[in-house]
C-alpha cells in the first residue's frame, strides 16, 4: 500500500493558520482532486508535503512512513504551475530530466531512460539536447512531467499546472494524467480551481476552503450532490452552468 | 545568451567600450615589453623637462620619459585593478550564497553583517584595511578587495534569494539535490550574468580607488609606480610641467571610462527587452497615405449613418518591431458593435486578440503601428494624432478594463480618489462633486460599505473587488463602449462569477456595448450575444454565442469548442485536442495559418488564404472548408511535433 496521507496537519505562517488540521487521503493509484479558491491553503498542504512548507502539527505519510525531505530518495515528486518557471533555462532538457533520476546509474543507462520518460510524456527524444527556451508551454509542462518520473515516484502532485497553459494545449496535459494512471499506476493529487477539469480528471476530490476541507468524497458523488454549501456555490460559479438548457 | 553578447557590440557604444578595453589590456601585455628600456632610462642631463619632440610628456626627477612611464604602468594598474576586482567578486559570491547554505538563523545574522558593511564607505574601509595590511601594493590589492566585497555581496544575497524562490529551485530540491549542488548548478550559473556585468563597472571603480589609493601614498611604492603613483608625482611639478600629471591622469580616465561603458552598454544590452527587438521598421510611404485617404473617408461618412452602432471597425492592422524586421499580429481586422451588444473575442495566446482591444481604444505602445481603413467611436474617427477632444471622447464614452486590476490602479492613491480624478479631468466636475459620484459608482458596481472603502488603497482591496473598482472607474463618465480584456482570468471561480454577472447588468441597464476579451469560450458563451474567433491575427469565425456548442462551421471554432472539458464532458474518452501548436505571428504561412493544424486541409488551404465571408444571416467564417464534417478520431495525436523557434 502506498497512500499519500495527510493526518490533522497545520501549517502556520507567523501566527496566520493556512492549513488548519486536515485529514486527507490520496489512494494507490488513483487521481484526488483539490479545489478551492486562491487562499484557500491547497498549494501549501502540498508543499508542506514535499518539505517547502513547514508543518506544525499532524503527520504527512506514504505507504505509512514518514514522507523523506532529505536524501537522494524521494517518492513524491510534484509538478509546479508555471511552466516558464519551472525548468533551468541554462540547463538542457534531457540533464533536467537526468539531475532527478535516483543515483547508481551509467551515463548510458540515464541517456536510455531520459528517452523512454521523454516518449512516455509524447516529447520527441531528440529534443533531450535543446534547452527550454525552444520549447512550447505545453511542451515544457509535459518535461516538468518527464522530470518528476524521472525519481520514480509512487505519488505525484500536479499544483494548478494546466491553468497557464493555453486551451489547445490544456487537454494533452489532461489525457498524459489519465494515461500515466492507466499505464503506471501512478497516484496523484491534482489541484485546480477548474471545476470541469478536476471532475475530467480525478475519481475523488475535495473542496477546500480557508484552510480547511470542507467536502470530500467520490468526484461523482460531490459534484453531483454536494453537502456543502460552499461545493454548491463552486459548482453554480462555473462558467456555462446557467445556459445549459 | 551568446548571441545577446555578441548584439551588445554591434551597437555603437558597446563597439566602442570593447574596443578601448581590448586596447587598454593588449597595452597591459605589449607596453613594459616596448617601452620597458624607455621607461627605466635614466638621463640625468635631462630632468624634470617640458613636452618636447623626444619626449613628447617631458621628463620626470630623474629624467625618465613620462609617456613610456604612463603606458608601462598600465600593466601593474590593470593587473591591480583586476586582482582586487577578483577578490571583491569571489568574496561577495562567498558572503552572498552563505545565507542560503547555512539555512534561516544563521543566514540571517550572515544578511545583517554585509547590510551592515555595506553601511559603510568604501574608500574608509580601504583606508582602514591599508593600514591593517601595511603600505604597498599588497595591502593596497587586498584593501580595496575586500572593501567593494560587501556590495558584490548583497548583489549576490538578493540574486540568489530571488532565484531560490522559483519553481525549478524547488523542483531540483524535491528531487532530492543537495543545496550546495543545487547552488552550483541551477543558482549561480543563472546569476552569472549580472554579476558579470556589475563586476565589469566595479573593475572600472576599482581602477579609480587604486589610483586614489597610491595618489595619497598608500598605495604601490617606488620603485614600482602605477597611474596613481605618477600621478602623486607629477602633481609635484604641475607648475613646471602640467603634462606629467595629466598624462597619468588621462590614462587612469580612459580605462576608468573603458571598464564602465562596457559594462554599462552589457547591462543595458541584456537587461532591456527593446533591444532585442532591432531598429522599428520606417512608416512606409504607402502605409501613410492608406490611413486616411481622403475620398474613402467622405464616402465613409455617408456609409455610418447607423446610430445604434458604438464601434466601427475596418481592416484594422497592427505592426510591431520584431526580432527580424516588422510582424503583423493583428491582419486585416473588421467588426462591429452595435448598442447594448455584448460582443466576445476569443483565440489562444498570440491570435491578436489583446492587441484588437489596445488598437481599437488607442493604447498600442508607441512602438506598434495601428492602421485601418476605419475606426470609429459613436461616429468619431479615433485615427490620426492625439487631440484633447479625443481624449475627453475616450475618457468618458469608453471604460476599459484590464486582466489584473493590481497594476491598473495606482497603488499609492485612494481608490475613491483614483476614480473622483476621472470626472474631474474629463467632465471639469468639482471636488466634491466628483468624490461623491465615485462613492456612488462604487456602490453602483456593488462596493460594500462605500464611505469607509472609498478612502482605502488597492491593496486593501481584494483581486474581485479591485476588478470591480476599476469597472466603477470606466462608469464615471456615461460609456457607451466597455472593453473588456481578460476581465475575470485572475479571478477565483465565485469571484469570477459575480464579475461577469456585473458586467452583464451594467450592459442590460445602459444599453451599452461591450467587448469581452477571453481564451475561455465558456466565459464568453455565458455573457456574450456574438463570438469572433481569432486566429494568427484575423477573425475566422464570427457567429452568435447559442450556435458555439453545434452550429460552428470553422475547424479551429470547432476544436476550440471541444477541447475545453465542461461538466457535462463524457470522461470515458479522452479530451479532443488540437494537434501542431498555434502559429507564430513571425513566420506565417503562406495559405491559410491553421492549415498546419486542421485535419480539413488540401493544397489549396495551404496556397491561399480563405477570406472572411458573410451570409445572409450576418454570420462570417473563413474557411475553404467551413461546415464540412471533420474525419472521426483525428484528435488523438499527441500535440506538438512541429519544428519551433524559440
Amino acid at each position: 500500500m502506498s497512500d499519500l496521507r495527510w493526518q490533522d496537519v497545520t501549517v502556520r505562517y507567523g501566527r496566520h493558520v493556512v492549513v488548519d488540521r486536515v485529514d486527507l487521503t490520496v489512494p494507490e493509484g488513483r487521481i484526488v482532486g483539490l479545489v478551492g479558491e486562491s487562499g484557500s491553503g491547497k498549494s501549501t498542504l502540498a508543499r508542506a508535503a514535499v518539505g517547502l512548507a513547514p508543518v506544525h502539527g499532524g503527520t504527512i505519510t506514504l505507504g505509512g512512513a514518514p514522507v523523506p525531505t532529505s536524501g537522494r530518495r524521494r517518492p513524491l515528486q510534484m509538478v509546479f504551475q508555471d511552466p516558464y518557471a519551472s525548468l533551468d533555462p541554462r540547463m538542457t532538457v534531457g540533464d533536467s530530466v537526468a539531475e532527478a533520476m535516483p543515483p547508481g546509474r551509467s551515463r548510458q543507462q540515464r541517456r536510455a531512460e531520459v528517452e523512454r520518460l521523454l516518449e512516455l510524456v509524447h516529447v520527441d527524444p531528440a529534443r533531450a539536447r535543446t534547452r527550454p527556451g525552444g520549447l512550447s508551454g505545453g511542451q515544457r509542462q509535459r518535461v516538468a512531467i518527464a522530470r518528476a518520473l524521472a525519481a520514480r515516484p509512487r505519488v505525484v502532485i500536479a499544483d494548478e499546472i494546466t491553468s497557464a497553459l493555453d486551451v489547445s494545449i490544456q487537454g494533452v496535459v489532461l489525457n498524459l494524467l489519465r494515461e500515466l494512471r492507466r499505464d503506471l499506476g501512478l497516484s496523484i493529487l491534482f489541484i485546480s480551481h477548474n471545476l470541469a477539469v478536476v471532475r475530467y480528471v480525478a475519481s475523488h476530490v475535495a473542496v477546500m476552503r480557508a484552510g480547511r476541507i470542507v467536502e470530500q468524497g467520490p468526484t461523482e458523488r460531490v459534484l453531483g450532490h454536494p453537502n456543502h454549501d460552499y461545493t454548491r456555490t463552486l459548482l453554480a460559479a462555473v462558467p456555462g452552468r446557467r445556459s445549459q438548457p | 545568451m551568446e548571441r545577446r553578447w555578441l548584439r551588445v557590440l554591434r551597437t555603437p557604444l558597446g563597439a566602442g567600450a570593447a574596443a578601448l578595453c581590448g586596447l587598454v589590456l593588449v597595452l597591459a601585455v605589449v607596453a613594459p615589453l616596448v617601452w620597458g628600456a624607455a621607461a627605466e632610462a635614466v638621463d640625468t642631463a635631462d630632468i624634470l623637462a617640458g613636452p618636447s619632440s623626444e619626449h613628447w610628456a617631458g621628463t620626470d626627477n630623474l629624467g625618465r620619459d613620462i609617456l613610456a612611464r604612463v603606458l608601462v604602468a598600465t600593466r601593474l594598474s590593470i593587473g591591480l585593478a583586476l586582482a582586487a576586482t577578483a577578490i571583491a567578486v569571489l568574496v561577495g559570491l562567498l558572503l552572498g550564497s552563505a545565507p542560503y547554505l547555512l539555512g534561516r538563523r544563521a543566514g540571517r545574522l550572515m544578511t545583517a553583517i554585509v547590510n551592515a558593511a555595506v553601511a559603510f564607505p568604501g574608500l574608509l574601509l580601504a583606508l582602514f584595511f591599508a593600514v591593517v595590511f601595511g603600505l604597498g601594493a599588497r595591502g593596497a590589492v587586498l584593501a580595496i578587495g575586500l572593501a567593494g566585497a560587501p556590495s558584490f555581496a548583497r548583489l549576490t544575497h538578493a540574486l540568489v534569494a530571488n532565484l531560490a524562490a522559483r519553481d525549478f529551485v524547488a523542483a531540483a530540491r524535491i528531487a532530492g539535490v543537495g543545496r550546495l549542488r543545487v547552488l552550483f548548478r541551477h543558482i549561480l550559473p543563472n546569476v552569472a550574468e549580472p554579476l558579470a556585468v556589475n563586476a565589469t563597472i566595479g573593475a572600472g571603480t576599482v581602477l579609480l580607488s587604486f589610483a586614489g589609493l597610491s595618489f595619497l601614498g598608500l598605495g604601490v611604492q617606488s620603485p614600482d609606480y602605477d597611474w596613481g603613483r605618477l600621478l602623486y608625482e607629477g602633481v609635484s611639478a604641475l607648475y613646471v610641467n602640467p603634462m606629467a600629471a595629466l598624462a597619468p591622469g588621462a590614462a587612469v580616465l580612459l580605462a576608468g571610462l573603458a571598464f564602465n561603458l562596457l559594462g554599462e552598454s552589457v547591462a543595458k544590452g541584456l537587461g532591456s527587452p527593446t533591444l532585442r527587438g532591432g531598429p522599428p521598421p520606417a512608416p512606409s510611404a504607402d502605409g501613410d497615405s492608406r490611413r486616411a485617404p481622403a475620398g474613402e473617408d467622405a464616402r465613409d461618412d455617408v456609409e455610418a449613418a447607423d446610430p445604434d452602432v458604438v464601434l466601427d471597425v475596418r481592416d484594422l492592422e497592427v505592426t510591431v518591431p520584431g526580432p527580424r524586421g516588422a510582424i503583423r499580429p493583428v491582419r486585416g481586422v473588421s467588426f462591429t458593435v452595435r448598442r447594448g451588444e455584448a460582443v466576445g473575442v476569443v483565440g489562444e495566446s498570440g491570435s491578436g486578440k489583446s492587441l484588437t482591444a489596445l488598437a481599437v481604444t488607442r493604447l498600442v505602445a508607441d512602438s506598434g503601428h495601428v492602421e485601418a481603413t476605419r475606426l470609429r467611436l459613436l461616429g468619431d474617427d479615433l485615427r490620426g494624432a492625439d487631440t484633447p477632444r479625443r481624449r475627453r471622447l475616450l475618457g468618458t464614452s469608453l471604460a476599459m478594463v484590464f486582466q489584473d486590476p493590481m497594476t491598473s490602479l495606482n497603488p499609492t492613491r485612494r481608490i475613491g480618489g483614483q476614480l473622483a480624478e476621472v470626472a474631474s479631468h474629463h467632465l471639469g466636475m468639482p471636488r466634491r462633486e466628483a468624490m461623491s459620484r465615485a462613492e456612488d459608482r462604487l456602490g453602483a458596481v456593488g462596493i460594500p460599505d462605500v464611505g469607509r472603502r472609498a478612502r482605502q488603497y488597492p491593496h486593501e482591496f481584494s483581486g474581485g473587488m479591485r476588478q470591480r473598482a476599476m469597472i466603477g472607474m470606466g462608469l464615471m463618465g456615461s460609456p457607451r463602449l466597455i472593453v473588456a480584456d481578460e476581465p475575470t482570468t485572475a479571478l477565483d471561480v465565485t469571484v469570477q462569477q459575480q464579475v461577469l454577472d456585473l458586467l452583464a447588468t451594467i450592459r442590460g441597464d445602459d444599453a451599452v456595448g461591450l467587448v469581452l476579451i477571453s481564451h475561455d469560450v465558456t466565459v464568453v458563451g455565458e455573457v456574450c450575444d456574438r463570438v469572433l474567433v481569432m486566429y494568427a491575427g484575423r477573425i475566422v469565425e464570427d457567429l452568435p454565442t447559442s450556435e458555439l456548442a453545434t452550429g460552428a462551421r470553422h475547424p479551429y471554432t470547432r476544436a476550440l469548442v471541444a477541447a475545453v472539458p465542461d461538466m457535462e464532458t463524457d470522461i470515458d474518452e479522452p479530451l479532443a485536442t488540437i494537434p501542431g501548436r498555434p502559429v507564430d505571428p513571425a513566420e506565417l504561412p503562406a495559405g491559410c495559418a491553421y492549415a498546419a493544424r486542421c485535419p480539413l486541409a488540401d493544397a489549396r488551404c495551404r496556397a491561399e488564404d480563405p477570406p472572411l465571408v458573410a451570409d445572409p444571416g450576418g454570420r462570417r467564417v473563413a474557411c475553404w472548408h467551413a461546415g464540412e464534417p471533420l474525419p472521426g478520431g483525428t484528435a488523438e495525436h499527441p500535440a506538438d511535433e512541429l519544428v519551433e523557434t524559440p
